[in-house]
């Protein structure tokens, strides 16, 4: 990975700061420049930025590292957008995937691109040029071969299996990245006490299923579950910390508050303990002298003595 | 030998930077960096050393917008209190520059009895103290300043019994602060010190004439082409300072270390004239917060489209990106 500060002679808003694989702008042997495309992502089912590398050989995800509060001093400008972009390489079959799963509907065998075409996203057929799409179709599809011509439907069972296998490889990544997979967030400067090998492993793969649906849809994320044995999480039980502790008594359970109170007519509600901005100046006003409001309501005690 | 001669000699050194009485105050040291905090001394006098010292602290451009903040101390023996009477130091405010320069002079010759030590706090250093996450205000900042002085004079040495000190603040409280910090001393606050005792005095003077010198003679860090360097008195209130103030406006980066940023007048022309910038621990109203664009409220981020742009609300990214603050983008 090398960090490449891109910027077009244009418009500021027209240009990025973009951290890139070095084989984005490794297009000696092609032609064609590495461009950014709009595709349907297979999680969402909106479109979403991916780039395709020269030649369209490799597919890359594009991501926004995005806070509040950045800006780019980029040469002598000031970028007002502070994102940053990632292009990573990304497999071209998790976007293959739902067209397939669409096509396989029909139980046909169909040539591929037949079956990856997208009215709203014509450049989805471009996805077949990447060098890995067409050899490893087979992951995800059972094949046929007539004469030349190849043709292909989606398989549940080897798709599973596909899936399985990238979790599996995603384990591995966190572990070997040192990924905290554990509840709650951690900073990752943090210092941890837990050695990584008290987590379980089913945390490891709850966290990879979970990485690995940002690729699927929800409904092949949910077969993937059953089909990795992990128990959909119905109840926050385990991710949440136990509550206070039950009390052990044999007495009645009683109410610990007179909660009768809140019915009584003098029961206030309390003023919420954030103020508007016209409030916080109300409240800066210098009030000596001045009679609460509420004195003017009050049986006038003083004045019927005298 | 009438002041009036000695005053009239040393408005001719004010015309140059480098008079003689600049050897005994070389600002070298703080002129090659001035965005950071500096201290410049005078040789310690033998004298003072097993003597009982009495020592005088004050303070030089705690007002203007422009330039450092210096912070000086003149220390001398005990039994030579009324030496330094006799060569009559006064109040540095009742003094031209020329008879500061002079006095200043005649403190150097005393240099057989007579210490000092500056503490100058470039205006870098209060703009980054009180403009800082944890605020620092300009009275903390001197209050710690002064002990930092005095402090040095103890470990040169010194041998200090008095400290008198022009007040920052509430007298009797900063009296009790630097004698809970300095046992065994006898710390004097008094509004108007420098002109009631001579050792105040004297330390008034050395600390106007560094910040004279300095604001002269400033070396501007940033590439600003033809500086203008008629910025007048550099109180806010000056038309010449209010003038120059306009003019060195940079929409992006404001204005050159040069001046306090936590100045009220840099920040009312830097937020009428300059690009408005916005940081996270910025004092926001909440209707102005969600005015602004991009601006999330902290909510956003535990309601269930935590993916921001995501058009499936029922769709949550995954906290490895949420928490890498990672979202996927449908438009560049």
């Amino acid at each position: 990975m090398a960090a490449k500060k891109k910027r077009t002679p244009h418009a500021q808003s027209d240009s990025w700061v973009v951290v890139a694989a070095d084989s984005v702008i490794d297009a000696q042997k092609l032609d064609s420049d590495p461009a950014f495309v709009r595709l349907r992502n297979p999680s969402t089912d909106a479109a979403s930025l991916y780039m395709l590398g020269a030649g369209d050989a490799q597919l890359y995800e594009v991501k926004a590292f995005e806070e509040d509060f950045r800006s780019w001093f980029v040469g002598q400008t000031v970028q007002r957008d502070g994102r940053l972009l990632f292009v990573t390489p990304m497999d071209p079959l998790f976007l293959i995937l739902p067209y397939l799963i669409k096509a396989g509907k029909e139980g046909k065998f169909q040539p591929v691109d037949q079956i990856v075409m997208d009215e709203e996203f014509p450049v989805c057929s471009r996805l077949l040029s990447c060098t890995c799409s067409l050899a490893s179709l087979h992951h995800i599809a059972e094949e046929k071969e007539a004469g030349s011509l190849k043709f292909h439907r989606y398989s549940q069972e080897k798709t599973m299996n596909w899936l399985k296998k990238k979790v599996e490889r995603t384990v591995d990544a966190l572990k070997k990245k040192n990924i905290y997979v554990g509840e709650g967030v951690k900073s990752t400067t943090f210092v941890r006490v837990k050695s990584e090998s008290e987590y379980h492993e089913e945390d490891y793969l709850r966290y990879a299923h979970g990485l690995i649906s940002e690729y699927i849809s929800e409904e092949l994320s949910k077969a993937l579950l059953k089909h990795l044995q992990l128990p959909e999480l119905t109840s926050p039980k385990e991710t949440e910390p136990p509550s206070k502790k039950r009390k052990l008594s044999d007495k009645a359970v009683e109410a610990g508050e007179d909660y009768t109170k809140f019915n009584s007519a003098d029961f206030a509600r309390k003023p919420p303990k954030k103020m508007t901005a016209a409030q916080k100046t109300l409240a800066k006003v210098d009030k000596t002298g001045m009679k609460s409001m509420s004195s003017f309501f009050s049986p006038k005690v003083k004045t019927e003595k005298k | 030998m009438g002041r009036r001669r000695r005053s009239s000699c040393g408005a001719k050194h004010t015309e140059l930077q480098n008079v003689s009485s600049s050897s005994v105050m070389d600002l070298g040291p703080f002129e090659t960096d001035n965005s950071v905090s500096c201290r410049l001394a005078s040789q310690i006098p033998d004298v003072c050393k097993t003597e009982d010292c009495c020592l005088g602290i004050d303070e030089a451009g705690r007002g203007p917008v422009l330039g450092p903040m210096v912070y000086g101390i003149c220390f001398c023996p005990v039994s030579k209190k009324k030496e330094l009477k006799d060569s009559k130091v006064a109040d540095s405010k009742t003094l031209s520059e020329a008879e500061r320069e002079n006095l200043f002079q005649k403190l150097d010759e005393a240099r057989s009895y007579v210490g000092w030590a500056l503490q100058i706090l470039s205006p870098n250093t209060i703009s980054t103290s009180m403009l800082q996450r944890t605020k620092y205000n300009l009275n903390a900042l001197s209050h710690d300043t002064a002990i930092g002085l005095v402090q040095y004079a103890l470990d040169s040495g010194v041998q200090l019994k008095e400290v008198y000190v022009d007040t920052v603040g509430p007298a009797d409280k900063y009296e009790a602060k630097l004698s809970q910090r300095f046992p065994g001393i006898e710390v004097t606050v008094r509004p108007k010190a420098d002109s009631l005792f001579p050792i105040v005095s004297a330390a008034s003077i050395c600390a106007k004439v560094a910040r004279d010198r300095v604001v002269k003679g400033w070396n501007f860090a940033e590439d600003m082409g033809e500086v203008d360097t008629d910025y007048g008195s550099g109180y806010p209130n000056d038309p010449k300072t209010k003038a120059w103030l306009l003019k060195h406006l940079d929409p992006v980066f404001g204005y050159p270390q040069f001046v306090r940023f936590s100045w009220s007048t840099a920040q009312t022309l830097m937020d009428s004239k300059a690009v408005t910038v916005h940081w996270d621990d910025d004092e926001e109203d909440g209707e102005k917060a969600a005015q602004r664009q991009h601006n999330k409220s902290m909510l956003s981020y535990f309601s269930a489209s935590a993916g921001g742009n995501d058009q499936n609300p029922t769709h949550q990214t995954h906290r490895f990106l949420t928490e890498r603050r990672l979202k996927s983008l449908c438009t560049l």
